[in-house]
């Protein structure tokens, strides 16, 4: 039908309401592709990577070597596999952990290179990279040279921690290797650790595991160290991050869809107001509701189809490198890139769908009059709204007036404004109060609460007193009543000077008494003066403890109590500790040691881990920038183009130039301002509601903090994008010609 | 007759109050041919062509056009009767500003069942040369040529006008006058039109005179008079 020909000339009358549609409509399928194809294969690779390298479900450490692994295998239906690692010290504040390569659980993925044999070395890509080192070098480990290979993987350590406790990995500092077995003993040196995989019916997995730990209980073996896979931050990490980005996948690109939908939506509202003489002179000449819906609905159509076609397709073209760049994160072996059907529909459906609908809805609307009625002008007929008579704007300013009513009259073009400045300033702030939490968080938690410089763990019980540093212990629990995720019990001397903690209101709390960490207060729902039931997760024993103070703390899921308190409390010698706090570089020989970790590790791996992070708020704030002006330039364009006859009319009665750019295009200054303030507490709560969510997967709250200064940044921002939209309409608005006054009245 | 209304009543509601528009309008029209309405300004003569055009409802009364009781059917089958039966001139033209002379044209074309050939119709109005034009580009008589074409290219039955000359001067309503007379001789369409003006009615074969919503005479005209020949 020849009418269709008016589409692209229609569109490219208006080109900025128009493209502004389809740049939004594109960048939420770029997004949407983007993560959603993303999270399919992290998932599917996951999965592939947990069977085909057998992952373990979970590992432990005794105080002396099982000699009775066959049996313990036939009786509980598990494999058990021993595994040997040590630390090897490339420089002062560089480490290198080896394991010995296993044969029943855990086994390595070639990511890169060939396999295993006699003097090789398996390196993991990211500290490889770090270091320049590339397959076929020779490197050095204990005065012995390795070929290096290729890279892999290991199941229980797909994110290289060097430390449990750690939030982040740090390839410059920390990476992991496998050398063959041989090769290991021929070191003479590390300790052993158990992986166990339960066979058959992963359900049953956790009570198998509890009898096997009852089994080694009774034969007088001590477990100093269990952990259970689903509490391993080395995989954890990457299960709770990609939790993380699904919801992202799945919220961000469907709220920008949503604002396209009321952008298109106002569009097309506006358009068909416009041309309410021409809808009803096709209807009076005989054309069906049908067909000129059919018409109408083309232009969401094509937006949609254009946006979503080529916001897949870019969205597909990021999947390649941001696959690379996750897998490098946490350390994966890919073997084919997939793309979800399924997604691939969603991202080129969904706009279609939205905007459709919403297409029909407002088209429906309009013709609902009769063809008379949109003859003689239809709904353009400037109705006086409500609010608009019921406000009393007499004795304000002509100007203020007529900007009041500006925005009175267009009350979905007001919102669409709001709703668009609110939602870029949430996302501009989004990168911004994540810095500021991060910044915060770092300083609380390594400056103010862990005062200690390095921390030693050792590999059994010590009796006495070390010859320097702080003595503790620790040990992990479950709580009775809240079962599975687990927590760690300190023993401190009362007069610790390694940590130092805070109440709610501030003030220091002594450590004479039994102390818990905000985050697991948070979890376990603990109050002061309550009294919480807990189970060793190393030998099942139950006690009971009464809780004093509650520490206003983000990091780390802790009980602290007195060091004697904690012995007597496990039966332990009264002058017993597994750990060294201390301010100084202290030297134990390797074979004692379980851990050891510094805190300048610990900051510098957060530092280089911010920097991906600072890069992905950096794209964020771009895009805010990008939709903050898109929405601010569309709804200034309507502006421009509902009010031509006030403005020509403006000049034919000798209104300066800059009266009517002030009249026009600063009518919606107020509305940009609400926008800004709507915006800042809708992203406070948005981020408390999702760091929350993460607190729940992590042991660590993220408190939500935004400073002043970044703040101030912001705002200035959205009002530089408001002045350069201004700026950009300036010339739209010396087009209009006075003529325009006089023609328009004759139609 | 072809053209047959009885006794047809129209009020419109304007808040509680009901002000009759038409108060039992009888009328009738031959086939082929041409009758013009005459009245002062909101005496209703808009209302009553809205309504033998399916535009608008008429509250009571008959009105029957080519056989069908336009009074009695449907919505969708109003619309089936305005696309196949009826077209329409507007004093304001209503052209669609972004279509071209001939895609104005076509638009109308494109919906109807045996259309006439655009071109011929485009060559009868004088616009053939300026098909590829814009309407803004055109001037208002030219633009109520191509209004024209666009009204008789679907072949009607019935062209109802509305003060197809209201915004014209002199000459040019002459040229549309005789536009349409030569319309209503090479196409056989029945033709019936609103004006102000009583001169024009020199040219009809019945003469239609509306007061207050009710038609106050209603003559035939014996010795119709060419257009080039009225003069006012
Ligand atoms: N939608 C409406 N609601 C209320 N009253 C209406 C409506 N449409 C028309 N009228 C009234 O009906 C009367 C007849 O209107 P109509 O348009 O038929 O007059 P007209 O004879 O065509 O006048 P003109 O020569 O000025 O075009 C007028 O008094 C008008 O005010
Ligand atoms: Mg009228």
């Amino acid at each position: 039908m020849v009418i269709h020909k008016r589409i692209t000339r229609t569109m490219l009358d208006n080109k900025a309401q128009y493209l502004g549609s389809l740049v939004l409509i594109l960048i939420s399928c770029l997004l949407y592709t983007m993560f959603n194809q993303l999270s399919v294969n992290m998932d599917h690779i996951t999965s592939s990577f947990e069977t085909q390298y057998v992952q373990e479900d979970a590992s432990f450490v005794t105080d002396k070597a099982l000699t009775n692994i066959p049996e313990l295998e036939s009786k509980f239906g598990v494999v058990i596999d021993k595994g040997g690692v040590f630390d090897y010290a490339v420089s002062t504040d560089q480490s290198l952990r080896i394991f010995a390569e296993n044969d029943k659980v855990n086994l390595y993925a070639l990511i890169e290179g060939r396999a295993l044999s006699g003097g090789d070395i398996l390196l993991d890509p990211a500290y490889a990279k770090a270091h320049h080192i590339k397959v076929g070098d020779s490197i050095r480990v204990e005065g012995k040279d390795f070929t290096v290979s290729g890279f892999m993987s290991l199941p229980n350590y797909i994110y290289p921690l060097k430390k449990e406790s750690d939030l982040l990995n740090d390839p410059d500092h920390f990476g992991i290797a496998v050398i063959g077995k041989d090769d290991f003993a021929a070191f003479h040196r590390g300790s052993s650790f158990y992986s166990v995989k339960v066979q058959g019916d992963p359900d049953s997995a956790d009570s198998i595991l509890a009898e096997l730990k009852n089994e080694l209980k009774s034969q007088n073996t001590v477990i100093l160290k269990w952990i259970n896979i689903d509490e391993n931050p080395r995989v954890t990490a990457v299960t709770a991050k990609m939790a993380n980005m699904n919801k992202v996948g799945a919220a961000l690109p469907v709220t920008i869809l949503l604002l396209t939908c009321i952008l298109t939506g106002i569009v097309i509202w506006r358009m068909l107001k416009k041309e309410a003489v021409m809808i009803g002179t096709l209807y009076a000449q005989g054309y069906r509701m049908r067909e000129i819906m059919n018409h109408y609905l083309r232009y969401p159509f094509v937006i949609a189809v254009i946006g979503g076609m080529i916001g897949t397709l870019l969205g597909a073209l990021t999947l390649k490198p941001m696959l690379g760049f996750m897998v490098a994160y946490f350390n994966m072996p890919i073997d084919s890139v997939r793309f979800s059907i399924a997604h691939l529909a969603v991202s080129l459906l969904l706009p279609l769908l939205f905007l459709l609908i919403s297409g029909t809805f407002i088209v429906r609307r309009a013709l609902g009059h009769s063809p008379i009625e949109l003859m003689r002008g239809g709904g353009q007929s400037r109705k006086i709204g409500f609010l608009e008579r019921r406000l009393s704007l007499n004795k304000l300013k002509f100007s203020t007036k007529f900007k009041i009513r500006e925005q009175l009259r267009s009350m979905p073009r007001s919102l669409f404004l709001l709703f668009g400045v609110a939602l870029a300033t949430m996302l501009l702030l989004l990168g911004f109060t994540m810095k500021s939490s991060m910044d915060f968080l770092l300083k609380d938690t390594y400056e103010d609460a862990y005062k200690y410089q390095y921390e030693y763990v050792f590999n059994s019980l010590q009796q006495g007193h070390p010859a320097s540093g702080e003595p503790f212990s620790m040990s992990p629990f479950t709580e009775t009543a809240n079962g599975q995720k687990s927590f760690i019990v300190y023993g401190v001397r009362p007069d610790t000077k390694s940590i130092s903690l805070a109440d709610k209101a501030g003030s220091p709390l002594r450590f004479d008494q039994v102390i818990v960490t905000k985050p697991l207060a948070d979890r376990l729902n603990i109050k002061q003066n309550d009294t919480i039931g807990i189970i060793s997760k190393l030998d099942s024993g139950r006690y009971s403890i009464k809780v004093d103070r509650i520490a206003d703390s983000y990091i780390g899921e802790y009980i602290f109590m007195p060091l004697t308190a904690f012995n007597e409390m496990l039966g332990y010698p009264q002058n017993s500790y597994l750990g060294v706090w201390s301010m100084d570089k202290l030297h134990f020989a390797e074979d004692q040691l379980l851990s050891s970790s510094s805190a300048s590790d610990a900051k510098a791996a957060f530092a280089s881990v911010t920097q991906p992070i600072q890069a992905m708020l950096g794209i964020i704030s771009l895009m805010s920038f990008v939709i903050g002006l898109i929405v601010i330039y569309v709804v200034t364009s309507l502006i421009i183009e509902e009010n031509k006859e006030n403005i020509s009319l403006m000049k034919v009665l000798g209104y300066k130039k800059k009266e009517v750019f002030s009249l026009i295009l600063n009518s919606s200054t107020y509305i940009v301002i609400l926008g800004f303030i709507i915006g800042v507490p809708l992203l406070l709560a948005s981020m408390q509601a999702m760091f929350q969510s993460v607190a729940d997967s992590t042991s660590f709250v993220l408190p939500v903090k935004i400073n002043y200064a970044y703040l101030g940044l912001g705002f200035v921002i959205i009002i530089l994008i408001y002045e350069l939209s201004k700026a950009f309409s300036k010339k739209k608005i010396n087009r209009i010609s006075m003529i325009e006054a006089l023609k328009s009245r004759a139609e | 007759m072809f053209m047959n209304l009885e006794s047809v009543q129209k009020s419109y509601q304007t808040g509680d109050v009901s002000t009759p528009v038409l108060k039992g309008v009888a009328m009738g029209l031959e086939q082929g041919e041409i009758g013009v309405i005459l009245g002062p300004s909101g005496s209703g003569k808009s209302t009553l062509l809205n309504i033998i055009g399916g535009l608008d409802r008429a509250d009571a009364g008959k009105v029957t056009i080519g056989g069908i009781e336009v009074t009695g059917i449907s919505d969708a089958q109003l619309t089936e009767y305005r696309r196949d039966c009826i077209g329409f001139v507007f004093q304001f033209y209503n052209l669609i500003p972004n279509l071209t002379v001939g895609e104005n044209v076509e638009v109308v074309s494109n919906i109807s069942k045996s259309p006439l050939k655009i071109d011929e119709v485009l060559k009868a109005v004088g616009m053939l040369e300026k098909k590829s034009r814009f309407p803004k580009e055109l001037s208002g008589g030219e633009q109520q040529r191509v209004s024209i074409a666009r009204a008789v290219v679907k072949n009607p039955q019935l062209l109802l006008c509305d003060e197809p000359t209201g915004a014209l001067d002199f000459n040019t309503s002459r040229d549309i006058l005789k536009l349409l007379q030569q319309i209503n001789k090479e196409y056989g369409t029945t033709i019936l039109m609103i004006t102000h003006n009583t001169a024009i009615s020199a040219m009809a074969n019945r003469i239609f005179k509306v007061r207050d919503g009710e038609i106050v005479e209603s003559t035939v005209n014996e010795s119709v008079m060419p257009a080039e020949r009225i003069e006012w």
